[in-house]
């Protein structure tokens, strides 16, 4: 790479140049899966919408995309659950309080909460799933009065693998919300209902089904038989919503990872109206 | 309508005026085949290539290129970005390519902008050669439309007498930009074109018209269409069977952009750089997402997928087909699959 010149050290950042974020705490949720709190070294916000994702970096390691599952109404901060899956996830686990990572984002399309004021929501969410709808979550519950009914289902494969349980307790115990989770395979401690996350759709009222936005995220298996569970109570399409996961190495509609047939979820979601995936033959297959 | 004439010994002195203060880039030969490679004097390039193994893409966007510098101190750390910004010259485009790069122009400037593309963009001076016929077998370049190109150059040079290789051989030329009239303006260069000359460059289209085939036997404007009914055909198995899966075809492609990015650490292990490479979506891994769940594993998706980016979605997002036609992929291919001929097979099934 003879002949090309650095830029002079203050510049306006490029496209692909991550900026600097301290973490501010770090929280174990699972064997694999920890919480971290992240403020930018530049003291703004992030600027985000419920929903979006951010590309994380470790400078000599290598970048992944990660969901952020904090609501913007928290404060300065963000948070992101990291599952350890691989190189720099690994890495991403040996962080502590007052290291330095580095952000591209807020990144994709989010959740149209404007759209979802004045309506009832539902919300069902499988596994890790729960990170990306946690933002939402803290979002309708900051910003209760918007909203009307608020459900909230969650399943997981087994007790060790429940994500976020302080919120759990705090969901269970609020009147802001009708909560229920489950688990697929229980143990012997747990005192929780069992079973697969369609299940819990017993212990739902009656759902106005004009008036209530459904958000979906979890496995791809999940969500054939949420889909199900939503069509038939009537649910229109278009208020149905899911996030999907797809590996994004740009995050910005070039590098075309991410593409489900002709759409990029880096672009044009995560997040998607299910009237858009059911045209998009590999979102969920 | 030609705006200058000029003679090949005197475009060689004008690329020779350019290369005073830009890096040349053209076609030289190498054994049987064409390269674009840098040039020290315009003589070293051949515009009578018939066409370049790899696109100039690879001058905008090449194969792998170093975007940004980082130094970690402290944990933390600071990052420089590292644009290309040298003047350079493109000489020897043919009209396909010129298409191609208007492609590529358009993704890099949308929504993010991708700043080292569009340095090197910003820099790139291009002299277009148009074809007088069809550069090799099996080039489709008639059926998609882009055997000509209107926009996307600064001069294009059309051969309006046949003998390429001599000295006064007259070239009509059209600007493309004012960065190419002023060009030619300022170094004097070039005569009016007369009636005569005019009349030339209508016979040269005339020929030019009777010397490309058609390979398509439908409108391209029905491809999308025809892609849109035969998603479930089996067709991209049976293709697929052949297919190893190379990746030669995104390779080759003058319209492929994909890429992936990796960091790499200087022996210090306190500075280094991310870098981007091609990626292509015919590799197994191109969709798998962290924890090994892969989208598209099969080769049948893959190669579908190509075909559908090729021949509708990029058309469908950008408003510029995906595909120009130059059959790289179809002569890169190692199992001798071809896109022209799945166009036709699919249009067999209605």
């Amino acid at each position: 790479m003879t002949a090309i010149a650095p830029a002079p050290l203050e510049h306006a950042r490029t496209l692909y140049e991550p900026q600097p974020a301290e973490v501010v705490a770090v929280e174990k949720l699972t064997d694999l899966e920890n919480l971290y709190r992240f403020r930018l070294s530049s003291g703004e916000p992030l600027g985000h919408g419920p929903g979006q994702f951010v590309q994380m970096s470790l400078l000599g390691i290598g970048e992944c995309p990660i969901s952020i599952c904090s609501s913007p109404t928290r404060g300065d901060y963000f948070e992101l659950c990291v599952r350890r899956v691989g190189e720099v996830t690994g890495h991403i686990h040996g962080l502590k309080k007052g290291d330095t990572i580095g952000i591209r984002g807020p990144l994709g399309h989010g959740f149209d909460v404007h759209d979802m004021h004045g309506r009832d929501v539902l919300i069902v969410a499988g596994g890790l799933g729960l990170a990306p709808v946690r933002s939402l979550i803290q979002y309708i519950l900051d910003e209760r009065s918007r909203f009307g009914a608020f459900h909230l289902l969650y399943g997981a494969r087994s007790p060790a693998e429940l994500l976020f349980r302080n919120d759990l307790t705090i969901w269970r115990e609020s009147p802001d919300v009708n909560f229920h989770m489950t688990v697929d395979r229980p143990d012997e401690q747990w005192r929780g209902r069992s079973g697969v996350v369609t299940t819990l759709f017993g212990e739902l009222p009656p759902i106005d089904p004009l008036e209530t936005m459904v958000v979906i995220v979890g496995p791809p298996i999940m969500f054939k038989f949420v889909v199900l569970e939503v069509l038939a109570r009537r649910v229109p399409q278009k208020n149905v919503f899911c996030s999907l996961e797809r590996r994004m190495k740009c995050g910005v509609g070039k590098c075309g990872h991410c593409q489900a047939n002709n759409v990029y979820v880096c672009l044009e979601g995560p997040v998607f109206r299910y009237g858009e995936l059911k045209a998009l033959r590999e979102a969920i297959e | 309508m030609l705006d200058r004439i000029i003679t090949r010994g005197r475009l060689v002195e004008l690329v020779d005026e350019l290369a005073r203060t830009r890096r040349i880039i053209g076609p030289v030969r190498r054994g049987e085949r064409f390269f674009y490679e840098p040039v020290a004097k315009a003589r070293e390039i051949d515009l009578e290539f018939n066409y370049c193994v790899y696109s100039p893409k690879k001058v905008l966007f090449p194969a792998r290129e170093e975007l940004f510098m980082f130094e970690r101190n402290n944990g933390s750390f600071r990052t420089k970005p590292l644009l290309d910004e040298r003047p350079t010259a493109l000489i020897g485009v043919h009209p396909c390519d010129i298409n191609a790069i208007r492609l590529l122009d358009q993704v890099f400037s949308h929504s993010h902008r991708d700043d080292h593309y569009l340095a090197r963009r910003r820099q790139l001076f291009i002299i277009g050669v148009d074809c007088p016929a069809e550069c090799t077998a099996g080039v489709f370049c008639e059926d998609m439309k882009s055997n000509e190109a209107n926009e996307g150059f600064d001069l294009m040079c059309y051969p309006l007498s046949a003998n390429g290789a001599s000295e006064d051989m007259r070239y009509g030329i059209k600007f493309g930009t004012d960065a190419g009239r002023e060009f030619l303006l300022y170094a004097q260069a070039g005569d009016r074109p007369t009636v005569e000359d005019e009349r030339a460059f209508e016979r040269y289209r005339a020929q030019k018209r009777a010397a490309f085939q058609r390979r398509i036997p439908f409108d391209v404007d029905g491809l999308p269409a025809l892609l849109d009914r035969s998603y479930d055909s089996l067709l991209w198995e049976a293709t697929a069977r052949r297919c190893y899966s190379c990746g030669s075809c995104n390779l080759s492609c003058p319209t492929c952009f994909c890429f992936n990015t990796f960091d790499k650490l200087d022996l210090t292990l306190s500075s280094g750089q991310r870098v981007r490479e091609w990626d292509g979506c015919q590799l197994r891994e191109f969709a798998t997402v962290a924890g090994g769940h892969n989208f598209r594993p099969q080769a049948a998706s893959r190669l579908r997928h190509r075909i559908y980016r090729k021949g509708k979605w990029i058309l469908e997002r950008e408003g510029i087909p995906g595909c120009v036609g130059c059959a790289r992929c179809d002569r890169a291919c190692t199992a001798k699959i071809n896109s022209v001929e799945i166009y036709n097979q699919l249009a067999e099934e209605g």
